[in-house]
Formats: structure tokens, sequence, C-alpha cells
């Protein structure tokens, strides 16, 4: 066992190391649950964009020669400005071609009490959007959680806010969408799965990565790319619509609470 | 002075010795033509061809995000650990495939090693809540090669792990947890998306309840 270097870390997950600590901020290897008063009658509803990969880290080699980090970087932008005019609290992990590591993607969303995370991709491969929650098994909210797999305590909010994005993008009409009619236009296709995701994996919040692809047809044929803008900004428009009908569940599910001690979510 | 016979003996036992020279090279250079001709043409021992036997891979698809279970005959080693390999080998051609449902580029030797070793029992519960079940842990070391070649992003990388799991245990039902090396060392992730630092259990391959598509088999 010891002769291979990492055993047990993901196994053991109290044993797995976490950021370097730093004075302003709580232990890097715990991380505390969102207390009630985030969502309680959705006084303050913060929602975190992060944008993947920049700086060095590039990610995939999209069409026309962009870079992932280039198109999840507008679409932050986009999604941010959306967002803001429907009143929302909005942070981000990045706002420019700068290297930001999983950890502290991880560290901004957990300072930031979010209501909900979305992590944004593009890739090349596969076709439509993939919703993916972390793969973590789902466990009780703890005073204090393993910095590894702090999302495993909101992995049920994460399905339920995966599954509310997957409605939102069924309300859409794109060129080559999954239309039943035969038309060249229809929803966007969606797919649900889960992952293990460094960084989304230490989330203590609904958290969810969405990775735009291109959509492709039966045989396998691009029929828009993740570079065309219509695509773009029906994604960025079901986004925006699926985050305010989050924020409608949320707060009519601790609207009984409010008046109490509240939930824990 | 020096006698004539003596010059001439001189001379004579010169012209040997440099004969002889020549002649030592000449043998020297027919003995390498020789053996070289005739690792050509010697018989060589009969390699030790495995039977070909019937093997379940579960192929991934891009398109849907799905893992295809695929009956393939290949001739498997009886060893556990050098039929791991050659089964992740037969995954990672037909992934290199023109026509394939998931492409990534061919690279020789993708898979450099597959370990098999017993799961320590000081793992108390494992990732996804599930009490442990024993079994052995697969360490699959793949090369670097293949991993910068890999395309990048979440589904993709996440299929090519989860087909890799999947594929171990429908054919080595023992193995029950893998984990991934690169060029013998860990990495962070496959290709910028997949986490490599944690053990995955097969098991996530094989039945994924709360997806609907990506990892799951039809």
């Amino acid at each position: 066992m010891a002769a291979v270097p990492g055993f047990g870390q993901a196994v053991s997950p109290s044993s797995a190391a976490g950021p370097t600590p730093s004075v302003s901020q709580p232990a890097p290897d715990t991380v505390r649950p969102v207390p009630s008063r985030v969502v309680e009658g959705g006084r303050r509803f913060v929602v975190v964009l992060d944008a993947a990969h920049g700086g060095d880290d590039g990610g995939a080699q999209l069409a026309d020669s962009t870079a992932e980090k280039t198109l999840t970087l507008a679409l932050s932008v986009r999604l941010r400005s959306l967002l803001g005019a429907r009143g929302f609290q909005v942070t981000t992990t990045r706002e420019g071609n700068v290297s930001v590591d999983a950890n502290t993607r991880a560290q901004i969303a957990n300072h930031a009490n979010a209501a909900a995370c979305l992590s944004l991709h593009a890739s090349e491969t596969g076709s439509g959007v993939h919703i993916f929650v972390s793969s973590l098994g789902p466990t009780e909210p703890t005073r204090f959680l393993a910095w590894k797999t702090a999302q495993s305590a909101f992995v049920t909010r994460s399905l339920k806010l995966a599954s509310t994005v997957n409605s939102a993008l069924e309300h859409t009409t794109v060129a080559g969408g999954t239309s039943t009619s035969g038309a060249d236009t229809g929803p966007i296709p969606a797919t649900l799965a889960r992952t293990s995701l460094l960084g989304v994996d230490s989330m203590a919040c609904p958290a969810i990565a969405v990775e735009m692809a291109p959509i492709r047809d039966a045989n396998r044929k691009v029929v828009t790319e993740v570079t065309d803008p219509d695509y773009q900004t029906q994604l960025v428009e079901s986004l925006a619509a699926a985050v305010l009908e989050w924020r409608t569940d949320v707060e009519a599910e601790y609207r009984p609470a409010s008046s109490g001690a509240g939930k824990t979510p | 002075m020096i006698p004539r016979y003596q010059k001439v003996l001189f001379f004579v036992l010169l012209l040997v010795s440099v004969a002889m020279a020549v002649l030592l090279v000449r043998l020297r250079e027919k003995a390498h033509e020789r053996l070289l001709k005739g690792e050509d043409l010697a018989p060589t021992t009969a390699p030790v061809v495995a039977p070909a036997e019937s093997a379940m891979l579960l192929v991934a698809n891009d398109l849907d995000g799905t893992l295809l279970q695929e009956q393939e005959s290949l001739p498997l080693p009886q060893d556990p650990e050098a039929r791991g390999r050659a089964l992740l080998s037969k995954l990672l051609e037909i992934y290199g495939a023109p026509d394939s449902t998931h492409p990534i580029p061919l690279v020789a030797r993708a898979v450099q090693q597959v370990f098999l070793l017993p799961v320590p029992e000081a793992a108390e519960k494992t990732r996804s809540g599930e009490a442990p079940r024993g079994g052995q842990l697969a360490v699959v070391n793949l090369s670097g090669s293949f991993a910068d070649g890999h395309p990048a992003g979440i589904e993709t990388e996440t299929l090519t792990v989860l087909s890799i799991c999947g594929t171990l245990h429908a054919n080595l039902p023992q193995i029950s947890e893998v984990r991934f090396l690169v060029d013998g060392k860990p990495r962070a992730t496959l290709a910028g998306h997949a986490d490599l630092t944690r053990t995955y259990l097969t098991t996530e391959a094989v039945s994924e309840p709360q997806a609907s598509t990506a990892g799951a088999t039809p």
C-alpha cells in the first residue's frame, strides 16, 4: 500500500489535505454548512458563478480556436448581468484571464454563503448541455465538513438544482435542438450525470457543473457550435430562469421555518 | 650493426602480424554477419498465445453519455493483472478507431500497468456512504501521452474513467475500487476535469441510480 503515493486520500476524506491555511480564512480542512439565514425569506440570495479554467489553464480547445477559458468567462459575464438585473447578488470566481485553483474557487463559494453555485464549462465532445452533480454520496450536514467531501452534505439539494436547470433547458428553442415535430429547432438537448470535480466537491452549497457542448444530429455531425451566439444566449437565459425558479423553490421551502428557528439546508 | 637475417626475420614477423590482424578483423565481421543472419533464420520458441476468450467491455458513447456493454473476443492471459491490462488496451484501441463513439487518440502502451492490491481494511466508509465490501483495489497506471492527448471535457473524461472502472469490474469482479496514476505518479485530473486523486468505486460505473445518462449502463 505505502508503495503507491496518495493512497487512502479519497477513501478516508478526513485525512485529505486541504488548501494552505490563511489568517483571514477558516481552517482549510473543514467548512461550515450554510446557515439558514442565507435563504431565509430571500433576503440574501447569493449566486456564485464559476468560470472554469483561466490564465495558463486554457481548458478544452473549442471551435474557431476558442479556448474553453474564454467562453466560460463570456458566459459568466453575461449570466452575471442577467442575474444582477433580476436582483440577485452574484459572486464570480474570476473576472478576467487569471488562474484560479480549485480550492480557491471552493473557498470563494463557501465564503459567499452561496444559495447556488454554477460552475461553467465547455467542451467539443458530446452533444448539448451536460449538467453534472457531484458523485459524492449524500450525508447529513454537520457543523464541520471535510474539505474534499463538503459537497456531500448538499448533494441532495444540488440534484434538485440540476433538475431545475434541466427543466429550464426544456423550454429553450435553438437550431439543432431535439424537436419531436421534425423541425430543425427545438429544446437544447441536456443530460444529467454525476461526476467528481475538484472544487465542486469542496463547495458547501448547492452546486452543479454546466458543460456546454456542440449540438449534434444523430450522425454525430455538428449542427450548432458552442461559439454560436444564439446558442449561448439561449443557454444563459435558461440558466438565469432556472436560478430564478430555484430561488422561488428555496424561499417556498423555507418560508414556514422563517418565523421559527429555521432549517439547515 | 644488425645482421641481415635479423632484419629479414623482423619484416617477416611484421608481415605475419599484419596479416593476422586483417584475418582477425575479417573473421569478426563474418561472425557478426553470421550472428545477424542466424537471428533471422533460426527457429524461435513458439510464443505462448492465450486462447481467445469472450470479454465484456463497457464502451462509452459521447452522444448520449452512456456506457454500452459490448462483447469482444480477445486473447486474455491468466494472470489477473496482465488480464486487466489486456482488457483496457482493447478498450482504448476501440476508442482510437476512426468510427469510435468516444474518440480518443490512439497511443501505444496507453495502459502501462495494472496492479491489483487488497482493499485496505482501514477504509471505514466509502465515498458513496456504502459499507466496505472487501475485494481488490486496481491501480491503473496510464501513460502521460494518453492523458495529455485525451480530449478535455467533464463528460468525455468521466466516461473514460467510468468505462475503465466498469470494464475491469465486469471481467474481474473482485475489483471493487480503482485508482489512477499517470506515468507512475498521482495526477490531479485526466485532462483538466475528471478528478484522478480519488479512489473510484467500480459500482459507480455499473449503476448510477440518480444519473439519467452518463455513467449509467443501459
